[in-house]
């Protein structure tokens, strides 16, 4: 009888004795199927290959992720780490819906400032919300011109010189649209705002203009902004309403072979380094050039769009300290990798997903032999002063759907761009009033108005 | 009866094919587009006949897709030098009479040719190697007829994003399972609950009843949206945010229509049942168990066809409440065939909504007579 | 109270205990709930914080409430009258006894039970301005005329029609509701009618009509009341129409920006649940509305027929 229980007793901490050394498993949702989804997968088989505490489980969640994100935080039951966008971070932040990641970077024996050096400026500004670092980068994405060399051949312009200035680049777009000399319908057109839309706003930035100067909305109030969506219904305009919508019409997806960049019939477009995927995916031997925006302020070049995903950790996250070590891990590389499979982390990924690294220093194997076509171009474009991204204002979601509201109103000439942004200030002042009024209630708006500029 | 003419016969005949004609009209494209390859669903003219082509390449008969068509002279060269060498491109005369040093021509091309990719399916999202791509003229191009059966199961094992290394296989069959798993309970819990409770309304005398049935009747009045942010933290009080339960957990405590139907049915059972038994000794529950519920299976049968179908059409319920992906009914998994590059696989989609209509529609067969009286006969009450 | 009467209340309760259970737990806690929420300042992660009137007046001059309701209204002022018309003709049609009558019967009520997400999914392809099958079938008839098919769901001026066309296919239900009502009607109603020379179009108009009328009014006003909290199909349908995940603001233009999804989306996008709150109470209010007109209706109109 006494065997009997000494040997239970030890098959009982047998078992138990791994259990206490069982790795942790990090809950991760991403919003990614397809290849992207794949290049995690890698970097996170990697990850659990290094160590033997933490295994990291892939969840994929395509599809409104921010949402789901929020609604499973507030039902007390949120994954580890969770990869929303860059627009989200104010939101979830206000929304005491993110662990800062601050306490994690101190114990790492750095300053929250000396983390932040790390990334190009524009990244380590992304990270950060009312003083306090909330996410690490997964993927980053910079925004530039494309345009379709073979075009602007037909049109008698340098294929390899695209336009400099924002007076060159409106001669272009003229130059390059061209309509059926029997119906007078497009059948070409040098460029259209709306495709593919997804960013109004960064016309705004583009010309000089902003959308929240720290302490208010500017929508309507910042002349450039005006200027900007003047700009934009300008091509409507030109090119007359119908007529455009006609040829809209005509637009397959932008992810298909029968997208209007890829079939000629747009020329020129504003689009992102992920951008040359999909070429080589739907439209190969597709000649087209990759260069800088135009320069639309004097003296400003190197204006460049600025995206991320992003990785955050929910509140109420089971395993935060599991979670910011594969964090850290994909915000940091093997900065002196000379081979393929010396890659590591940051550069890993963005190695197999063909884009840039948000960090500073780029090892030799992924400087000299990256898998994007024009890196080059990213990387000077990311490293820019001129870089920007999205507001960091809580009321983005909100403010977004303003912004693209104002723009479908002004390119369908329902209204004039005045009226459109007036209209649009108003709600979002009120919006914003409201939003501040809620902070102070609960106590927050003295923190974040201090960091304010 | 009435007696009609053979050309007021005519006219309504011909009326209601033409909206048969409307009608059946988008199951017909629907089915026609879950059987094609996806580039022929993004084509025109819109055709309701899957097919294939076939080219020869290389002297060899392949399979290609249509991609686009070229109207324009020129060929496709090999790039010997430069940036882009190694490549192949489809360059004009112009530019090859520009640099001819630099190409190879591996053939010419002529306008009116199409360009095709040696490529059997199409899968939005996914990055291969660069798929070989060629143009040929339009006369060495063969057209078939082709079904794609294989886009149903390709669809179903597609649904939710497919399967991921290392984790055990959600797919259809989940969520399949958990559609039905919600269905099933939830009309077990309708049935039940609501016989129960309308007897109390129908066939017992007490004081306040009538008060409490015209309470029951307002209930019916009050919008979800009213219930939805509270019913969330109820639920997430409980722990039952991410599961199943919030779905059909409500349905075993009564459903005010439910408990209208029943009662108005019970109403019509003759009294004296209830006396005899009641003289003969029964309890209450015995009289319903024994006597009332045998009697009832029409009305239980409407009410259980009623909420399968309600579950299984619902979308904002498990919108809300469901957030982990192995437990998302198969209405939430519909959504998962966008990718989130934004194209939509539209010939899965049109398949997985074909599977997903398939089970309604079987059920709806065999129980025609009793839905529609059913519907009938609440509809007209009022 | 007797003895007897309490033994009454305790069956009575003892069969109804789940349902007040249930009244309690998911109805009545949460109308109660969403009151006191709709004059807190509620963000779910943060506690609800009293504001008395705030949500309230903000609503009231907030030109999406409006818009929302304007819309909602514009669809269900279109889509309830032109599904009534269309199920009770269809009705009136297969109640003359025709071949086949049970065929049709069944193909026209199939779409009302198809699920709402995969019917929305079918819709969104048919309305596909360039691919789908509506303009497909639309643009080799309007060609001669140099028109073209709209953008449908792309469209501001047409995002909203599409919607009315894809509930009309969908009133399956209601055809089936009135071909019961119209074979209820007595036939020594139609025999008399006949004996007077009154003909088929004057007997619709004086028999057939004043006898389904309560039927039809009743089941009118309960559409009506579904109508307004339409969700699924426009969430569904705006998102897959203009892609980027931009479902929550009814575009393009807003123009499909309904009561519910404005609601929805103030909820659980904006975070603003006692706002959220707000608009279900008034939302409530109008639905009570409908339903008190829909109950004096039917019991006048039957108490008028009897």
């Amino acid at each position: 009888m006494i065997l009997k229980s000494k040997t239970s007793i030890l098959l009982f901490l047998a078992l138990l004795l791994p259990a206490a050394a069982a790795p942790v498993h990090v809950v991760y949702w991403e919003k990614w199927n397809g290849f992207e989804q794949q290049a995690m997968q890698a970097v996170i088989d990697k990850f659990n290959a290094s160590q033997d505490r933490i295994i990291v489980d892939y969840y994929d969640q395509t599809g409104q992720i921010d949402r789901k994100t929020l609604v499973v935080t507030a039902g007390g039951d949120p994954p580890d780490i969770a990869g929303l966008h860059e627009r989200n971070i104010a939101t979830f932040a206000d929304a005491e819906a993110l662990e800062p990641l601050d306490g994690f970077i101190r114990a790492e024996g750095l300053s929250t400032a000396q983390w932040l050096d790390r990334y190009y400026p524009i990244y380590a500004g992304i990270c950060t919300h009312g003083g306090h670092v909330y996410a690490g980068i997964s993927t980053p994405v910079i925004e530039t011109l494309y345009w379709n060399r073979t075009l602007f051949r037909e049109a008698g312009l340098d294929p390899d010189r695209p336009p400099a200035t924002l007076a060159e680049f409106n001669a272009y777009a003229k130059r390059l649209t061209k309509h059926d000399p029997k119906t007078g319908r497009l059948t070409q057109v040098g460029f259209l705002p709306q495709d593919p839309g997804w960013w109004p706003w960064i016309f705004c930035d583009w010309f000089g203009g902003s959308l929240y100067d720290g302490h208010n909305v500017t929508f309507s109030t910042n002349p450039a902004n005006l200027a900007a969506y003047t700009w934009m219904q300008q091509f409507t305009k030109d090119n007359g309403l119908d007529n455009v919508k006609l040829f809209s019409s005509e637009f397959g997806p932008w992810a298909s072979s029968s997208a209007p960049f890829f079939t000629g019939k747009i020329a020129m477009i504003f689009q992102g380094c992920f951008y040359d995927n999909y070429i080589s995916q739907f439209k190969p031997g597709l000649d087209y050039g990759v260069g800088p925006w135009p320069e639309a302020v004097p003296g400003v070049k190197d204006f460049a769009m600025a995206e991320a995903d992003v990785l955050v950790i929910p509140r109420g996250a089971k395993h935060p300290r599991e979670a910011w070590e594969f964090i850290k891990y994909c915000n940091s590389t093997n900065p002196k990798a000379q081979t393929r499979e010396e890659l590591q982390g940051a550069e890993l990924l963005d190695y197999l997903q063909v884009k840039l690294s948000p960090l500073k220093e780029w090892s030799p194997y992924f400087t000299d032999h990256n898998s994007h076509p024009h890196i080059g171009m990213f990387r000077r474009l990311a490293s820019s002063p001129h870089a920007v991204c999205v507001p960091q204002i809580g009321i983005w979601m909100e403010y977004n759907r303003e912004v693209i509201s104002s723009f479908d109103r002004v390119r369908l000439l329902d209204a004039t761009p005045e009226e459109a942004l007036a209209y649009s200030q108003d709600r979002l002042e009120a919006s914003w009033t409201r939003y501040r009024r809620s902070l102070e209630r609960h106590g927050q708006w003295a923190a974040l108005g201090e960091v304010h500029p | 009866m009435e007696r009609r003419s053979k050309l007021s016969r005519a006219v309504v005949v011909t009326l209601l094919l033409l909206f048969s004609a409307a009608f059946l009209a988008p199951f017909v494209w629907l089915v026609s587009t879950s059987l094609k390859p996806i580039e022929q669903t993004l084509s025109l003219p819109v055709s309701f006949i899957p097919k294939a082509y076939f080219a020869q390449i290389d002297g060899k008969r392949t399979e290609v897709t249509l991609d686009f068509p070229v109207d324009q002279s020129g060929a496709v060269i090999r790039v010997l030098a430069g940036d882009d060498a190694g490549k192949q491109l489809y360059l004009d005369d112009a530019r090859i009479a520009a640099r001819p040093k630099d190409y190879a021509v591996v053939h010419v091309v002529s306008p009116g040719s199409w360009h095709v990719s040696q490529r059997l399916e199409h899968e939005l999202g996914t990055i291969g190697p660069a798929p070989d791509w060629d143009i040929v003229p339009k006369t060495a191009i063969e057209t078939r007829v082709k079904f794609r059966w294989g886009n149903y199961p390709k669809a179903l094992a597609s649904m939710g994003g497919g399967d991921q290394p290392g984790r055990k296989h959600v797919g259809f069959w989940t969520y399949l399972g958990n559609s039905l798993t919600v269905a099933v309970l939830g009309v077990l819990g309708t049935v039940i609950s609501n016989a129960i409770v309308a007897y109390g309304f129908a066939r017992l005398k007490w004081k306040g009843r009538d008060a409490f049935f015209a309470l029951t009747l307002a209930t019916m009045m009050v919008p979800f949206p009213v219930l939805m942010v509270p019913l969330y933290g109820v639920f997430k009080a409980f722990g039952l945010i991410g599961t199943l339960m919030p779905l059909w957990l409500p349905t075993w405590f009564g459903s005010a229509f439910n408990i209208f139907l029943m009662r108005q049915f019970f109403r019509t059972i003759p009294e004296e049942l209830s006396e005899a038994a009641r003289i003969d000794g029964c309890s209450e529950w015995r009289i319903f168990w024994r006597i009332i519920v045998p009697l009832s299976t029409p009305v239980l049968v409407v009410a259980a066809l009623f909420h399968f179908i309600f579950t299984w059409n619902d979308f904002l319920g498990p919108l809300l409440f469901l957030t982990r992906k192995d437990t998302y009914t198969l209405a939430l998994a519909l959504q998962s065939y966008e990718s989130q590059n934004g194209g939509v696989q539209w010939h899965y989609l049109m398949a997985a909504s074909a599977v997903t209509i398939l089970p309604v529609i079987i059920l709806f067969l065999f129980a025609q007579k009793t839905f529609i009286r059913g519907i009938a006969t609440t509809g007209t009450k009022g | 109270m007797t003895r007897g009467e309490k033994k009454q209340l305790r069956a009575g309760l003892g069969f109804t205990s789940l349902w007040i259970l249930g009244l309690g737990a998911f109805t009545a806690y949460p109308v109660m709930a969403s009151l006191y929420y709709s004059f807190c300042d509620y963000s779910i992660l943060k506690g609800p914080v009293w504001s008395g009137l705030d949500n309230y007046t903000q609503l009231v001059q907030d030109g999406l409430f409006w818009k929302s309701l304007r819309n909602t209204l514009f669809y269900a002022g279109l889509s309830v009258p032109l599904g009534t018309v269309v199920a009770l003709g269809l009705a009136v049609l297969l109640n003359c006894e025709v071949r086949g009558k049970s065929a049709f019967r069944l193909l026209f009520f199939m779409p009302s039970i198809v699920p709402v997400v995969a019917s929305a999914m079918l819709w969104l392809w048919i309305f596909n301005g360039e691919y789908g099958l509506m303009n497909g079938f639309l643009n080799p008839l309007l060609a001669p005329f140099g028109l073209h098919g709209p953008a449908w769901l792309a469209d501001p001026a047409w995002s909203k029609p599409a919607l009315i066309i894809m509930s009309v296919w969908g009133t399956g239900n209601a055809m089936v509701i009135y071909l019961a009502g119209l074979q209820n009607v007595p036939a020594e109603l139609y025999e008399a009618a006949e004996i007077d020379g009154a003909s088929a179009w004057q007997r619709f108009i004086h028999v057939t009509l004043p006898a389904i009328a309560p039927v039809v009014a009743f089941n009118a006003i309960m559409a009506l009341i579904g109508a307004m909290q339409l969700f699924a199909q426009a969430y569904i349908m705006s998102e897959g129409a203009n892609g980027n995940g931009n479902a929550s603001d009814g575009n393009p233009a807003r123009s499909t920006l309904f009561y519910t999804i404005y609601l929805f989306t103030t909820a659980f996008q904006d975070l603003r649940m006692g706002y959220a709150s707000a608009m279900a109470y008034v939302l409530f209010i109008i639905t009570a509305g409908l339903t008190w007109l829909a109950a004096r209706l039917s019991r006048g109109r039957n108490e008028g027929a009897l």
